[in-house]
């Protein structure tokens, strides 16, 4: 930028106009630096992102199996593994099912229990409210694969805390229930392990949201006769609505991608076929049959999914001048 | 959006530690080389002073180095794929025997046919586990099979013999699930291949065999039927497994055992150290038996274990082949069978277990000398692992999905579909 500044004066000085190469060869290198400043990053992320995203997406477009791996040949099939993908009545019936429903119920979970909590947390004094939101923060930092196992070990069928509390309130016989082998209960285990992993994300950031409200609108609407509900709804959310967005299009990725809290369960790596989702069937079919392309074009199917249902999910959250 | 990415970016991670680790090679002859070796682990805790000894022969022995990896067996599979694409395999590896034909039909193999010769000597399974059309690409180092471990306590207990048959099994079970409320019986794990397999063979039923180039599944047959009716109905009928076995893996199975929540399982020869080591109160409190057959002698069990493998584009295989003779020489597999209680891949080296008085090996040695069986030898073996056909198939029955029939015929269908894949 320097050497721009320096060079100019210098030729006006002289009484003669800039030279038009001169001058455009200027705004070239001003055009250029915002692209040199960002190279850095750009490159980091596209042997980390869009390399990996081009190759899978190519991959998915072979039959590539193991020989191929060690070869590296590669060997196209065109849409071959797409059309496989379509015509097979796992993917309706099962994985996508899996998925979506439980995607849908995770981040409907994930989002209505942590905006409670917020709410609570906005009540209460400065101790309490630390205190709490350490608690909830321990959740948070759990890893995912430890979470997964404290819950199969809550919920073990034949000793676990809930199996023992069931017995004794006589709901359950003294055989007991596999809840890991029902596609329902098993992803019910697998919702609470979600929710409960991911809803202090949500109570941290709406808790933000809620301090930023001003106080003079509960008041105003407290004045005109409006309840908590009609104080919450009309004002609170209206107020939160892009942070409601911004957390609900976060947890709709993070939901829909679910891996480790699903293959880790009893029966979720392939054992059970009723269970698995898009993801873990995606990772079954690459390095459990070592059919790399298909695993790749079901990961393709899975990513256009979640780019869909966000560009939708934008659209319809920020509908208003939000957007423009 | 994680899962996208797993393989290019493993290819990636292997490239890059391509560029910062190929630099070790040999020139060929001994002096100044060195030999890249993986080694499993988890099967022995104190492995690395072995293989440092073990090393130190073979620099005395050839002159060159031997720089040894250990890779825990979890990943293991993984990182040899990502190796082969990479082009960073190791000289010499410890492969599993499931894993070695799968291997050396994608070409990562180097075929040892020659330079093993005569292969008499060897555990028969292992060495059919190790063949491919003909040709030997994995070398037998050790071998584990499963029998049944029980609680001595609980036998004396109730009086219990051990039995010989499956209707004395079946009745030893149901008189423990009778008596004692707190321990489950005989659990039957519904993922737990190698637990089944036992059944299917004793009955005479076979997962699969290959006749003029095809494969036909025996596990929808008569005899397969029968042995899997029988194993399932000891939990669904009989009541001596538990509602969550169901689910459980061997390694649920093994946690249950050591928390004294099991009274019999089918479990491997390795496992009674573990066990000991995890529950020391439990010494003197456990035996084993050969699992039986249907009216006497021994069900078959699978013979698990390893082979040494040479890997294509090693740069000097007669100094990798001296190291793998050398792990696998009388003294060296004699000490590796001691530390790791696993038994040596030798016929004639066996033969010391068979007749150990050590109630905790000798009924595993002749139940691999008499009776261990190989899962068919295949590269295409290991998708159907990869996909837990039997696995699902036993779940199916135990949670009342499916019938017998209805399971092995829907099995019986993916394996020979899997297994004629691309023949």
């Amino acid at each position: 930028m320097s050497g721009t500044v320096l060079t100019r004066p210098a030729t006006t000085v002289a009484g003669r106009p800039p030279s038009r190469r001169r001058r455009s060869s200027a705004r070239a290198r001003r055009r250029a630096l915002p692209w040199v400043l960002l190279a850095p990053a750009l490159l980091v992320i596209g042997v980390l992102l869009l390399y990996p995203l081009i190759r899978v997406f190519l991959l998915s477009l072979q039959d590539y199996g193991l020989r191929n791996v060690v070869s590296g040949q590669s060997n196209y099939i065109g849409l071959g593994n797409y059309a496989e993908i379509f015509t097979d009545a796992y993917l309706w019936q099962v994985a996508l099912p899996n998925t979506a429903v439980f995607a849908v119920a995770t981040v409907g979970g994930t989002v209505v229990f942590g905006t409670l909590v917020a709410l609570l947390l906005r009540t209460l004094g400065p101790v309490a409210r630390t205190v709490v939101v350490s608690c909830i923060m321990v959740a948070w930092a759990m890893p995912a694969v430890t979470g997964t196992y404290v819950w199969i070990w809550i919920f073990d069928v034949d000793r676990g805390i809930v199996r023992e509390a069931l017995t004794a309130a006589g709901v359950l016989g003294p055989d007991g229930f596999n809840w890991f082998t029902e596609r329902l209960t098993f992803y019910a285990i697998a919702t609470l392990n979600v929710v409960h992993h991911g809803f202090p994300f949500v109570a941290v950031t709406v808790l933000a949201g809620l301090l930023t409200v001003p106080r003079e609108l509960y008041e105003a609407a407290a004045l005109d006769g409006a309840n908590a509900w009609q104080r919450f709804w009309h004002v609170t959310v209206p107020t939160l609505r892009p942070v409601f967005a911004v957390v609900t299009i976060l947890s709709t990725i993070w939901d829909f991608k679910v891996f480790a809290q699903v293959y880790l369960m009893p029966g979720g790596a392939g054992s059970n076929v009723d269970v698995l989702n898009l993801g873990v069937w995606s990772y079954v079919r690459s390095f459990g049959r070592q059919e790399y392309g298909m695993g790749s074009a079901i990961a393709v199917v899975l990513t256009l999914m979640l780019l869909a249902i966000t560009v939708v999910y934008l659209r319809s959250l920020f509908r208003d001048e939000e957007l423009s | 959006m994680a899962r996208t990415h797993v393989l290019p970016v493993a290819a990636l991670v292997a490239t890059l530690s391509l560029v910062a680790t190929s630099c070790g090679g040999g020139e060929g002859g001994g002096e100044g080389a060195t030999l890249d070796v993986w080694i499993m682990e988890g099967t022995n805790p104190d492995a690395t002073a072995y293989f440092d000894e073990v090393a130190a022969q073979f620099t005395e022995q050839t002159g060159a180095e031997v720089n040894v990896e250990f890779v825990p067996w979890a990943d293991a599979h993984e990182k040899f794929v990502t190796a082969m694409a990479g082009g960073t395999m190791p000289d010499v590896a410890e492969v599993g025997t499931t894993w070695t034909p799968e291997f050396a039909d994608a070409g990562g193999l180097i075929d040892l046919t020659e330079r093993a010769g005569d292969t008499a000597a060897y555990s028969e399974g292992l060495v059919e586990a190790g063949t491919v059309d003909g040709q030997l690409y994995g070398l037998p180092w050790y071998a584990g099979v499963r029998s049944v471990v029980y609680r001595t306590d609980v036998f004396e207990e109730l009086d219990l013999e051990e039995p010989t048959t499956w209707e004395e099994l079946r009745e030893t079970a149901i008189t423990i699930a009778e008596e004692r409320d707190d321990i489950t019986a005989f659990p039957v794990p519904g993922d737990a291949e190698y637990s089944l397999m036992p059944f299917v063979w004793g009955a005479g039923g076979e997962i699969a065999v290959e006749e003029g180039g095809t494969w036909t599944s025996g596990i929808d047959s008569a005899e397969a039927r029968e042995g899997i009716s029988f194993y399932t109905d000891l939990a669904l009928e009989d009541g001596v497994s538990s509602t969550g076995a169901t689910t459980w893996k061997e390694t649920d199975v093994q946690d249950n055992f050591i928390s004294g929540d099991v009274a019999m399982a089918i479990s491997g020869s390795w496992t009674p150290t573990a066990i000991l080591e995890a529950a020391p109160d439990l010494e003197g409190k456990i035996d084993a038996f050969p699992i039986p057959g249907p009216e006497g002698g021994y069900s078959p069990s699978f013979l698990g274990g390893s082979h040494l493998a040479m890997f294509n584009g090693t740069e000097d295989e007669d100094l990798a082949w001296e190291y793998i003779q050398l792990l696998t020489n009388e003294d060296n597999a004699a000490r590796w069978s001691e530390e790791t209680t696993y038994f040596p891949g030798k016929q004639d080296q066996i033969t010391p277990y068979t007749e150990s008085d050590d109630p905790l090996v000798q009924p595993f040695a002749l139940q691999m000398a008499e009776s261990g069986k190989g899962v068919p030898a295949t590269q295409n073996y290991g998708k159907v692992q990869g996909e837990m056909v039997l696995q699902t198939m036993v779940q199916a029955i135990l949670n009342g999905d499916a019938s017998v029939e209805e399971a092995t015929a829907t099995a019986a269908e993916d394996i020979e579909s899997i297994l004629n894949e691309g023949s």
